[in-house]
């Protein structure tokens, strides 16, 4: 546990050192546009982590794994923080960037709905006494919100590009120069194992709770 | 075109306080769970 | 699942005169908020009736499984014989015909106050509100069986139903736009073929997920 959270905080600062150093001083929107080394990664974390929870609940509803359902949970609850830093910095990066705090946008849209449902996921854990039970209307919930992800971005980018101009999105990777590329990369690893880290915490304490209220 | 370094700031300071916050949680709450403050002191093998 | 059925009819019963009044009342609701402003109400017709919808959805769905619960059938249902997803599928299709006669009331009380013109667009009008309210009712059923026996109920039912309808009512409110502006079906057809493939989806998560809903 010590090994990965020292590789996961060496990598972070690799990340930072990427994010402020090493990349350029972006030409149309200054450095504000270095909140992306941050944005993006947190999106990508959060779709990971559901990921994660689409599996781990068919595994525990397949074969009633208590490690699966605990690896859920925690993966659940990691996806939300993430979510959630997602939509933040992605608010912050848009106040300078385009004068509003909040749009529409296919993205933004797509990831509110994404953190409501797997929010929604985290209080039907909460108000559910049997553990047992809990676990497996979770698990329920969790796929089926990971089934409609891919309804969610159809339907908003369809909404947000049919009959209206697409919004003014940075350009994809394919597009950006090699350095910038680079350092979105690192930081994609350093989020990548900070999500390792913490669900690895997490589920370790949920093994302790349920071993100590046994 | 500015650089709104207030903002960057704001974006990685907001990301660095929820994290450590949760880390922190985490933690706390581990230590809190009955026979882990032996645990802390005793050598891992 | 005769007993089943007859169960389903007598409940529907019931729950559609409370509902009838439910949708009246919306109705009004909606004329005050939108007002007489013709132009601005051309609009928002599409959205007010899917919010019409969802509305009486949420407290028709809501209460699917709350009578089990509380009549102690919930055991019974569990000690039954046979594939507990034909369960499923039966209060699917009881909640679907209640939802559509719903709608279809609804429809016709928009016709009347807003004063549409409704003759040439209703098969097309059918054919989205038809995919639309398989799409909800079949994570509604499923997710009533879950929140029947949560104390706050009323609560998380529709915290965890609106966010996964979200995209599904993206779908049903454009496609109802176009209709009721009298384009052809073909017009909306990549929102017509999302809403089919959300109704395969959920009534197949549905169908394979309510054995371990059932469960507890």
């Amino acid at each position: 546990m010590r090994v990965v959270g020292g590789v996961t905080l060496v990598a972070l600062a690799a990340g930072l050192v990427m994010a402020f150093g090493v990349a350029p001083r972006e030409m149309t929107q200054g450095n504000v546009q270095r909140i992306m080394y941050l944005h993006v990664p947190s999106v990508w974390v959060a779709y990971l982590a559901f990921a994660v929870v689409l599996v781990a609940s068919i595994v525990y509803l397949a074969r009633g794994l208590e490690g699966a359902d605990r690896l859920a949970h925690a993966s659940a609850e990691v996806g939300v923080l993430f979510t959630g830093l997602t939509i933040a910095t992605g608010s912050i990066w848009g106040k300078p960037t385009w004068g509003i705090w909040w749009t529409w946008d296919a993205r933004l849209t797509s990831v509110s709905i994404l953190f409501v449902m797997y929010l929604g996921y985290l209080l039907l854990r909460g108000m559910i006494e049997d553990p047992d039970q809990g676990a497996r209307y979770a698990a329920v919930v969790g796929i089926v919100a990971a089934f409609n992800i891919p309804l969610v971005h159809f339907s908003v980018y369809w909404w947000r590009t049919l009959h209206q101009p697409p919004s003014l999105m940075k350009p994809g990777p394919g597009t950006m120069p090699g350095v910038i590329v680079a350092a979105l990369m690192v930081n994609f690893v350093a989020f990548s194992l900070l999500y390792v880290y913490f669900v690895a915490k997490r589920v370790r304490l949920l093994r302790r709770e349920s071993e100590a209220a046994a | 075109m500015p650089d709104n370094w207030g903002f960057v700031l704001a974006a990685y300071g907001l990301a660095a306080v929820v994290l450590l916050a949760y880390w922190r949680r985490l933690v706390r709450r581990e230590r809190a769970l009955p026979g882990q403050s032996s645990r802390s002191t005793a050598r891992r093998p | 699942m005769v007993w089943k059925d007859l169960l389903v009819e007598r409940r529907s019963k019931e729950t559609l005169n409370a509902l009838f009044f439910f949708a009246l009342l919306l109705l009004f609701v909606f004329q005050f908020a939108v007002g007489p402003d013709r132009e601005r109400l051309a609009g928002t017709l599409p959205g007010l009736l899917w919010l019409g919808f969802i509305l009486t959805g949420l407290l028709g769905l809501g209460r699917t499984f709350v009578v089990e619960r509380e009549n102690d059938c919930w055991e019974a249902l569990r000690l039954a014989p046979g594939d507990k997803s034909a369960i499923y599928v039966g209060k699917l299709a009881g909640n679907l015909l209640l939802m559509l006669v719903v709608e279809a009331i609804l429809v016709a009380l928009f016709g009347v106050f807003f004063n549409l013109d409704l003759a040439g667009v209703l098969p097309a009008l059918a054919v989205v509100i038809g995919l639309g309210t398989v799409a909800f009712a079949a994570v509604g059923t499923l997710f009533a069986a879950m929140t029947s026996q949560v104390r706050a109920r009323e609560l998380l039912f529709p915290v965890l139903l609106l966010p996964v309808q979200a995209p599904v009512l993206l779908a049903t409110v454009k496609a109802t736009e176009a209709v009721l502006l009298g384009e052809p079906l073909g017009s909306v057809a990549h929102w017509l073929k999302l809403l089919a493939a959300a109704d395969v989806i959920f009534v197949a998560v549905g169908v394979l997920t309510f054995d371990f809903v059932l469960e507890g």
